[in-house]
């Protein structure tokens, strides 16, 4: 339970339209991201999506039905907030209980599936205290305690780790994508992080200036990019994508060679350049390449370590295969 | 000289001021308060100037009690600020709320509620008194006389107007009497006080957060529930600070009582002890060790109150 259709959907504040008429399905089970740059409008069709703004034209089908008028709190989904949206002046029992009080349900049975939910989310030590008094991944737990305790048809997330370290984070996405092979509910997650689509996502949507510009799993979208942003955007560190006479020679407008797809020699390759700065991490090395002619400068991820220094000479071979070729509109030749 | 004394000596002349500015006027008062001292007596011109010879020990606080004002004093006192406090933080609230959604001419209505609270507190009661609140020329009277007309009026119809007849005629309430006096009191400082009480919760309101409203309209929380909920308990903080500033304020209330009734009917302690003043010094210093306590009461209650609402 839980398909979520968008159809022709369209939002305008005042003059400026913020999302062009959008077409989308969302199956039920699935992990959807949406993922682009700030203010692609990912945020503002999540909201729309859970009900707090209102569609301009179009509607919303949930599990085949017109929620398009429904209040959000009639249409059984939970979202979970960037700010994690914590009642200040409860518990965290409190906090988890709201919905299940405000739907009146029996005190015996809100204590019940409180302490479920505590459970699986290991908050049960900390039911009497107040937000103020945790830290920030126990407040993203309760707030995300506070969406299962109602047994919603679907879960929006809007950028729900931004708020964390990067230690943090990383823990509470294998948490989150735990939870969702459990539960199997379909999942909406808006991120502007790539990495945290590329590792959560069952699909992707990738959005610009509230256009879609792709819809795929992380590996197609990978492997296959529709079109020149979505190969710019999709990868870390960021493909490289020039135009000019050698991506003529490929019979293309623009191509695009991933940084892990060129391969390095200090002797001889197809192009030649200087290393900028190069980052060693250790498992692999970032090497930044200028003077290539092709553009600023040219990344190339090694596995492994490479001895370079700055200004060195180096020569560097794309594989064939994996260059990506783009038309003059920028979209994918194959 | 050691690391700290020489911190302690720097601060020394601003403690002693405190102390002397604090200390030296509750000296006097309860010098006075255990003497007999009056401004003007013929048969005992003797006591016309503060000497210890007239040592009247406790006889002053004995005279105090005993008169028959001082309970009714007290008893106005707090039901005076009990009731401002409870209207103004009630209406406060409801305002608050109210103005601070975003409506056309937002700015000039701010403006406008706020403005009763510039006005003199003398100026204030002259006109609600003798404007509004007047039985015969004020507001009051104006609209009695009015609504009495209309039913006139009525008694005359044809068919209903038996039934209208059966109707008494409506009686404006004098506000300078004994039974109603300290009610105009309650009005006209209600009047004055919400605006400082909107102010306040507005500024809050606006730091509230609105992601928690929606989280919340996603849980299923009506208007209401929202309120009770989240911007009820957001306001405590503040109401606590309103009630604490407003009840030190309105113990000491005097020229509202003045201007309305002269205290018939209706004194409050700071009354009383401007009615002893006229010429018994000694009672009224007694009287005023009396509020001294009743504040210090009042306070304790009200530091608790906000303390525990500022610690949470």
């Amino acid at each position: 339970m839980g398909r979520i259709v968008l159809d022709k959907v369209t939002k305008s504040f005042g003059e400026t339209q913020v999302i062009p008429p959008l077409d989308l399905t969302i199956e039920n089970g699935e992990f959807t991201v949406f993922v682009g740059p700030s203010g692609c409008g990912k945020s503002t069709l999540l909201r729309m999506i859970a009900g707090l703004e209102d569609l301009t034209s179009g509607n919303i089908l949930i599990d085949g039905e017109d929620a398009t008028e429904v209040p959000p709190s009639k249409r059984g989904l939970a979202m979970v907030f960037q700010s994690y949206a914590l009642y200040p002046h409860m518990t965290v029992r409190k906090n988890i209980g709201f919905p299940l009080r405000m739907e009146k349900m029996s005190q015996a049975e809100i204590d019940e599936r409180v302490e479920a939910a505590a459970k699986s989310l290991n908050l049960v030590d900390y039911l009497d205290r107040k937000p103020g008094q945790l830290s920030g991944g126990q407040r993203q737990r309760v707030a995300i305690g506070r969406a299962i305790v109602r047994d919603p048809s679907a879960f929006l997330f809007d950028e729900p780790l931004s708020n964390l370290d990067a230690a943090l984070r990383v823990g509470m996405r294998l948490e989150i994508s735990e939870m969702h092979e459990r539960m199997q509910t379909t999942m909406i997650y808006v991120t502007h992080d790539q990495v945290e689509a590329m590792t959560m996502a069952d699909r992707i949507v990738v959005l610009q200036a509230g256009v879609i510009e792709q819809v795929g799993t992380p590996l197609e979208l990978y492997h296959k990019p529709q079109n020149v942003f979505v190969a710019g955007f999709i990868g870390s560190p960021k493909m490289n994508i020039f135009s000019g006479p050698e991506a003529e020679k490929h019979g293309a407008a623009t191509i695009g060679i991933r940084p892990e797809h060129t391969d390095v020699s200090m002797s001889e390759g197809t192009w030649k350049g200087t290393v900028g700065v190069a980052e060693h991490l250790g498992s692999d090395t970032f090497i930044h390449v200028h003077n290539t002619g092709l553009a600023d400068m040219i990344t190339v991820r090694i596995s492994g370590d490479i001895s370079v220094k700055h200004g060195d000479t180096i020569y560097l071979t794309p594989q064939a295969e994996q260059i990506h070729k783009f038309d003059a509109q920028g979209l994918r030749i194959e | 000289m050691s690391d700290r004394k020489l911190p302690r000596l720097l601060q020394t002349p601003a403690v002693l001021l405190l102390l002397v500015w604090m200390l030296i006027p509750l000296g006097i008062t309860l010098y006075f308060s255990f003497i007999r001292y009056v401004l003007n007596s013929l048969r005992h011109p003797e006591w016309t100037s503060p000497s210890l010879s007239n040592w009247r020990g406790f006889g002053n606080y004995q005279f105090v009690l005993n008169s028959k004002d001082f309970l009714l004093a007290i008893q106005n006192s707090l039901f005076i600020v009990c009731s401002i406090l409870f209207l103004t933080v009630i209406l406060g609230v409801l305002i608050a709320v109210l103005i601070n959604k975003s409506f056309p001419g937002q700015g000039i209505v701010r403006v406008l509620l706020i403005s009763p609270f510039f006005v003199m507190p003398a100026v204030n009661a002259v006109l609600w008194i003798n404007m509004i609140l007047d039985p015969v020329l004020g507001l009051q009277g104006i609209a009695v006389g009015g609504i009495n007309d209309i039913l006139d009026g009525m008694r005359t119809m044809p068919v209903l107007g038996g039934f209208f007849s059966l109707w008494p005629e409506f009686e404006p309430i004098s506000f300078r009497a004994t039974q109603t006096s300290a009610i105009a009191v309650i009005m006209m400082v209600t009047w004055q006080w919400t605006p400082f009480a909107v102010l306040i919760f507005m500024t809050s309101l606006q730091s509230e957060d609105q992601q928690q409203k929606e989280a919340a309209t996603l849980d299923g929380a009506g208007t209401w529930s929202q309120f009770r909920f989240l911007t009820l308990p957001h306001l405590g903080r503040p109401i606590a600070i309103v009630v604490m500033i407003q009840a030190i304020f309105h113990l000491s209330l005097y020229a509202e009582i003045e201007i309305v009734s002269r205290g018939n009917g209706n004194k409050n302690l700071p009354y009383l002890i401007g009615e002893f003043a006229n010429n018994n010094i000694g009672a009224a210093s007694a009287t005023g060790i009396f509020a001294v306590i009743l504040a210090n009461i009042v306070a304790i209650f009200l530091l608790r109150m906000v303390g525990k609402t500022l610690m949470e």
